[in-house]
């Protein structure tokens, strides 16, 4: 658990919504699934993603629903709407242009 | 489609709080369930695994407050949490609350009632369907700009008016009314050309409009009431329509009532019915009588420039063809919505919006006092607030939600004093014929009241908030518990609104002192006539049963005759006008043997036609020659009595008596002799412009049909003589009214009803702003002496008399209401000359009222300052000392 890094600010709601564009998931999930990917090297308070997903519902980027898990618990499922389908479309645009921008800089120096 | 979910959202999140916070709630936990097995299932044990849980999560309060703030409102949220925060504080503080309310009601509410006449008067439309396009057209000489118009001169208008639009024209007089079975009662009533309704767009809500052709003699026997009428006299019965009612001893069959919005005080409100305006063949080629009101309505092709220009060549075209009576004389127009409202109205309500002002600048600047004095005491407060680390707007907030309370519950109080305005003002205002001013409390004032009440309680509310937020944390927080006194700045802010609020009560009390005086001195002036021993009426000869001049005299003669036989009658006079008021009839004169002047440009003078004993009854004296006598009849030579104006601006040096004077009456002259000379009389109410010659002439040489009664008592009250007088005359003629047969004095007093309403409401700011600024002066005495206890307490210990003490303070006190009263004694020199503008007739030149009003003002801050000098002479000084 040593080398983690710190999420760039803003970054967060991007990484949320790639991870609902494969298909519905509660916060837990979505904590599980971003561990995965990130393979661990991530260093987020668990606890922020809330707050962040209420955003984005407020937004009307993702929607949710309450329903049973598979273990028969009741959990808030969100998914993504077409407006949070485009956002991250541009959000992903943004990112790479300038992670590009960005690396060519530090690397041309 | 998204905005609708969000609105949704948001007002769910509102208003299920409860639901949504267990929501989110349920979803934590269930994350953090979910990673305490993960953990239990790396072999934690129990306990560790929910704190590493816990710790992988952060901190959960900061998480969820961060969650709520992502959806809703969150302003909306804290307004409410700020409002109940806020009546929660200001139910502690009762007297505070309860003095910031009242203050702020009152000064509100005085300012509301003055908007609310403002709207009844001028501002809320005639309730006319063509009112943009009706005018009032008037026929303008050098004396009376507002001069009606010849029903020759309407004609030729009538000929003429499609250059222009529609015209119509209206004529009042008092008529008598009767039923079989109710005795006879004088009416107001108003012949109208056919047209009169319809080019105003009312219509009758019972029965029908007048019909084309019905203003025609003959055809002219029917009537219109008034919705006032009608529910008074005939009790509301729809069955009225056909019914015949006798008006002037003839029959008249009703055929229509007016709705209740026609009743307009503004606008033919006082007129009880309408009858059509028909000419007889002489009176349609009178120019001489400038009878007729006209009204018109403009094309709605022709703008007002247009409009204007069209009676400008029409009235000079009418000059030069009629050059005999309408030489010197122009029409113009003003709006009917302006004219109903009266020239007066323009110069005198924005000038009582402004005194109403002063009552509100006043009890704002009591406000700010107030919650800056509170502010203050709460100085320790905010200082811990903001050393916790409240930011600059959430130590504002509970502030100005207090402050809003305060605008909410002071503009409700301030409806309330609207609405007790308005039905105290219905009754004050209620004139002889039961019409009465109406200023409805409709929407357009309520929203002033709060828009009044927010923008003062925001603003003055604000004021000491952001005094309050200047304060120095490290020094408040060590001053220790007593709260501040301020800084220098809060101390000269504090003295300057109490300088302010004196000059502002100066202002209003010595404009309505000058007010009050002037309306008094009209009451009681009595020049060149008086009036203290006689009854008056009024009397008005049907056409039906005094066909002519002779039967009209011979009725005029029985009934002085009759009168003057009743006991403890000194004399009676009948008269076409009473010294009283003004004289409407102007006419023009010649005198014989001098150059006659261009026509139109004839010496003018007010006419009075009266009876023998006439000047004997008023107490008018005869200088020179002799008054009327029994002998100047209707076949005997025509004289004239002139005034002293008269006698020396038509004379000169020469004496009159004897000589010839010629009265135009349109191509004919009426010549006849002066026979005497009597003083100038002046009525109570002047014109801007008054005529000051005066010109009579015997009622039996000039009979009329609507005359005055007046009968001197001898050693009785007039008013013992009232009754005796109606059952005299009610044997002269059972079918004749007397209408406001009452003591003089009475009718007089009546007669500036108006005027005493206006008096009564300026006296009620003064006595306000009065009451508003003593209490202010007072509070902020004693707020300074009790927070400068120690400085006394020091003051004293080191050899201060108690004396010296109460004499500063006092001093103090003293000083700010002088300077305050000097800077108002300029603002009330500036009203008074505003009064005089608006009222000719009064004398508003008045030191004596300024140097009272000053001396009251610093009386009462002596009262006031006194209060709290005292208890700062009974300072303990040992005790306050040990208290530090």
């Amino acid at each position: 658990m040593a080398d983690k890094s710190e999420l760039f600010p803003g970054t967060l709601d991007m990484l949320i919504l790639r991870i609902l564009s494969r298909g519905e998931l509660h916060g837990w999930g979505i904590t599980n699934k971003l561990e995965q990917l990130s393979k661990s090297a991530l260093q987020v308070d668990e606890g922020s993603l809330y707050p962040s997903l209420y955003r984005m519902e407020d937004k009307g980027w993702i929607e949710a629903e309450w329903r049973m898990t598979e273990n028969n618990r009741r959990a808030k499922y969100y998914s993504l709407t077409r407006a949070g389908r485009k956002q991250l479309e541009t959000e992903q645009e943004q990112w790479d242009r300038m992670s590009a921008i960005i690396a060519m800089v530090l690397h041309s120096a | 489609m998204t905005l609708l979910r969000q609105l949704s959202r948001r007002l769910r999140s509102l208003f299920f709080r409860r639901q949504t916070e267990a929501e989110m709630a349920e979803e934590m936990r269930f994350h953090l369930e979910q990673r305490t097995a993960d953990k239990l299932d790396e072999g934690f044990s129990p306990e560790e695994a929910t704190f590493a849980a816990q710790r992988k999560f952060g901190n959960l309060a900061s998480i969820q407050e961060q969650a709520r703030a992502g959806r809703g409102w969150t302003w909306l949220d804290n307004l409410v949490k700020d409002l109940q925060l806020g009546v929660r504080t200001l139910f502690k503080s009762p007297g505070f609350t309860l003095t910031a309310i009242v203050t702020l009601g009152l000064g509100i509410g005085a300012n509301t009632a003055m908007f609310s006449v403002l709207n009844g008067v001028m501002l809320k439309p005639l309730p006319f369907a063509h009112l943009p396009q009706l005018d009032r057209l008037y026929r303008s000489t050098a004396q009376n700009p507002d001069g009606n118009i010849s029903p020759a001169d309407f004609r030729e208008f009538q000929l003429a008016k499609d250059g222009y639009g529609d015209v119509a024209a209206y004529t009042p007089a008092n008529v008598s009314l009767s039923e079989p079975g109710h005795p006879a009662e004088m009416a107001y009533s108003a012949r109208a050309t056919a047209n009169l309704f319809s080019l105003l767009g009312v219509q009758p809500q019972l029965g029908r409009d007048f019909r084309a052709g019905e203003d025609t003699t003959g055809r002219d026997r029917v009537v219109i009431l008034s919705q006032r009428t009608w529910q008074k006299r005939f009790g509301g019965a729809p069955e009225v329509i056909g019914r015949t009612i006798r008006v002037d001893g003839e029959p008249h069959t009703v055929i229509g009532v007016m709705s209740a919005g026609f009743n307009d005080w503004r606008f033919l409100g006082g007129i009880d019915f309408f009858r059509p305006l028909a000419f007889a063949v002489e009176q349609a080629n009178d120019r001489a009588s400038t009878t007729l009101r006209v009204i018109g309505r403009r094309s709605p092709a022709l703008t007002p420039d247009d409009a204007d220009r069209f009676l400008a060549a029409f009235g000079a075209r009418l000059a030069k063809e009629f050059s005999q009576a309408n030489a010197e004389t122009t029409w113009r127009r003003v709006t009917l919505q302006s004219a109903a409202a009266g020239p007066g109205a323009a110069m005198v309500l924005p000038m009582l919006i402004g005194l109403s002002g002063f009552v509100l600048l006043i009890a704002c600047s009591n406000l700010a006092n107030l919650l800056l004095a509170r502010t203050m005491t709460r100085a320790r407060e905010f200082a811990v607030r903001a050393a916790l680390g409240a930011s600059r707007t959430q130590l504002l907030r509970p502030l100005m939600a207090e402050s809003l309370l305060l605008a909410l519950a002071g503009g409700a109080l301030a409806i309330l004093v609207a609405v007790w305005f308005r039905d105290w003002a219905a009754v004050r205002s209620t004139g002889d014929n039961g019409e009465h001013v109406n200023f409805i409390v409709d929407r357009g004032v309520m929203a002033w009241a709060f828009a009044a009440a927010l923008a003062t309680a925001l603003a003055f509310g604000l004021a000491p908030a952001l005094f309050a937020l200047r304060l120095n944390l490290n020094d408040t927080l060590k001053s220790g518990g007593r709260g501040t006194t301020g800084g220098r700045g809060h101390q000269r802010f504090r003295q300057f609104l109490i300088v302010g609020q004196f000059a502002l009560a100066t202002v209003l009390l010595a404009g309505a002192g000058i007010f009050m005086r002037g309306l008094d001195d009209l009451n009681k002036r009595r020049s060149g006539w008086e009036s203290s021993q006689l009854v008056t009426g009024t009397i008005a000869l049907p056409v039906g049963t005094y066909g002519d001049d002779e039967k009209i005299s011979a009725f005029h003669r029985l009934a002085a005759e009759r009168l003057a036989a009743l006991p403890s009658v000194t004399s009676v006079s009948l008269s076409s006008s009473t010294p009283a008021f003004n004289w409407p009839e102007v006419r023009k004169f010649i005198v014989e043997g001098q150059d006659r002047p261009v026509a139109g440009r004839e010496p003018a003078a007010a006419v009075n036609r009266v009876s023998p004993l006439y000047f004997s009854t008023y107490g008018t004296r005869v200088l020179a020659g002799r008054a009327f006598q029994e002998r100047d009849r209707a076949d005997s030579t025509r004289v004239f009595i002139i005034n002293q104006a008269a006698a020396r601006g038509l004379f000169g040096e020469k004496n009159p008596l004897g000589c010839r004077l010629g009265r135009v009456d349109g191509d004919k002259i009426l010549w006849g002799e002066v026979v005497g000379v009597v003083n100038d009389v002046q009525p109570i109410v002047t014109d801007a412009n008054p005529v000051p010659f005066q010109i009579y002439q015997p009622l039996a040489q000039a009979p009329r049909r609507e005359t005055e009664i007046a009968v001197r008592a001898a050693d009785v009250a007039p008013a013992m003589l009232v009754d005796r007088i109606r059952t005299a005359m009610t044997e002269l003629d059972p079918d004749l009214p007397v209408s406001r047969l009452q003591p003089a004095d009475i009718t007089i007093y009546r007669a500036s009803y108006q005027d005493r309403v206006l008096r009564d409401m300026l006296a009620a700011f003064a006595l306000l702003g009065l009451a508003l600024a003593s209490l202010g002066i007072y509070g902020v005495i004693a707020r300074t002496v009790a927070q400068r206890t120690s400085e006394f307490a020091i003051r004293l210990a080191l050899g201060a008399s108690v004396r010296d003490i109460v004499r500063l303070v006092l001093g103090s006190g003293v000083r700010m209401a002088l300077v305050g009263s000097a800077v108002g004694l300029l603002g009330a020199i500036g009203v008074a000359r505003l009064l005089g503008a608006a009222y000719p007739s009064l004398s508003t030149n008045n030191p004596l009222i300024l140097g009272a009003t000053t001396l009251l003002l610093v009386a009462v801050a002596l009262l006031a300052c006194w209060l709290p000098a005292r208890r700062a002479g009974k300072v303990d000084a040992m005790g306050a000392l040990r208290a530090e």
